[in-house]
């Protein structure tokens, strides 16, 4: 008695997958029942057309690598950038207050500096918070 | 691409040289190109999901077994991401700029416009039926159809046992029918 053909049978058959004595066993088995014939032809067109889909973008489609590229670098940028500017900021403020200017005048340009600071650093918090709420940040324009 | 050359590559990426990681990524970028858009649906959403897949995968790399080929890996990493923002609210699938300029094909040119009419049209109508069916049908029918893998790189990418790619596939090719029949598409 002939084994049944599963559907996975039947999708191995129309991929290729099988061994040949298992094709040659599914093969009969389509031979015998117009059923069975009728369900692998459906499939193999819908295999065809899906098939008819793919495509080749290589020659139409820009390349995504300059824009991996300034992924991978931008990081070690910021690093080298904030790390340099750290060292200044340090070095600065330590030339500010071992200089031999009046203290008075010390403490006015600290108020400057800071001021600037918590105006540039509110500005930015506001910005963020809208940002946040914003219904149609996902839109592009 | 050559595996040993494939394998240096990445063993100079390993190192820190983000330069050898180029010719990886033009390698690799239109079997991704095509795997991303078959999944999202449109070409715009599909070139960032493989930016973002390709950053990801280099970032990883540490992680990346020197003995396994790049290519499961790295399409593993990529359906996952197209996964995530078809979960997020990036992206959901969506017919656009699926047109004549990825459908263009030289032979339809030469048969003349009825016959690139009927293909696009064609083309439509299918494209159609994948939104339809849902991310876990199309997801295995784009890499079997559209992208030609075999049973076991199918199970690896998916991250399935082998035995259950068929039985996968039977369902999401039913789910197309039933949804080409609901459409009133012509099946042979």
């Amino acid at each position: 008695m002939q084994e049944r053909v599963t559907h996975e049978d039947l999708m191995r058959f129309l991929d290729g997958e099988l061994p040949p004595e298992e094709h040659a066993r599914v093969q009969a088995a389509i031979d015998a029942s117009t059923e069975l014939a009728r369900e692998v032809a459906i499939y193999r067109g819908m295999k065809g057309r899906l098939h008819a889909l793919s495509f080749h973008p290589g020659t139409y489609h820009r390349s995504v690598w300059d824009g991996v590229h300034q992924h991978l670098t931008r990081p070690i940028g910021w690093i080298l950038t904030i790390a340099g500017a750290a060292v200044w900021v340090v070095y600065g403020v330590y030339v500010f207050t071992a200089s031999p200017v009046d203290l008075w005048q010390k403490l006015a340009t600290g108020a400057v500096v800071i001021g600037i600071l918590m105006l540039l650093t509110s500005v930015i918090w506001e910005r963020y918070r809208e940002w946040l709420t914003d219904p149609y940040r996902d839109i592009l324009r | 691409m050559q595996p040993e050359l494939e394998r240096e590559l990445i063993r100079k990426c390993k190192a820190g040289d983000a330069r050898f990681y180029e010719p990886l990524v033009r390698a690799y970028e239109p079997p991704a190109l095509r795997l991303a858009t078959g999944m999202l649906g449109n070409l715009d959403d599909a070139r960032d999901a493989l930016q973002d897949a390709f950053v990801k995968a280099y970032e990883a790399l540490h992680r990346f077994d020197l003995r396994r080929p790049f290519g499961p890996w790295f399409f593993q990493i990529l359906r996952n991401h197209c996964r995530d923002m078809l979960r997020s609210r990036q992206a959901r699938f969506k017919l656009e700029a699926l047109d004549e300029n990825l459908e263009h094909r030289p032979e339809d040119a030469e048969k003349g416009p009825e016959r690139t009419r009927q293909r696009t049209a064609a083309s439509e109508i299918l494209w159609r039926a994948l939104e339809k069916i849902g991310y876990e049908h199309r997801e295995i029918l784009v890499l079997k159809e559209l992208q030609g893998f075999r049973y076991n790189e199918i199970a690896e990418i998916l991250d399935i046992p082998e035995g259950t790619v068929a039985s996968r596939l039977f369902h999401a090719r039913h789910a197309l029918k039933d949804a080409l029949d609901e459409m009133g598409a012509e099946l042979p």
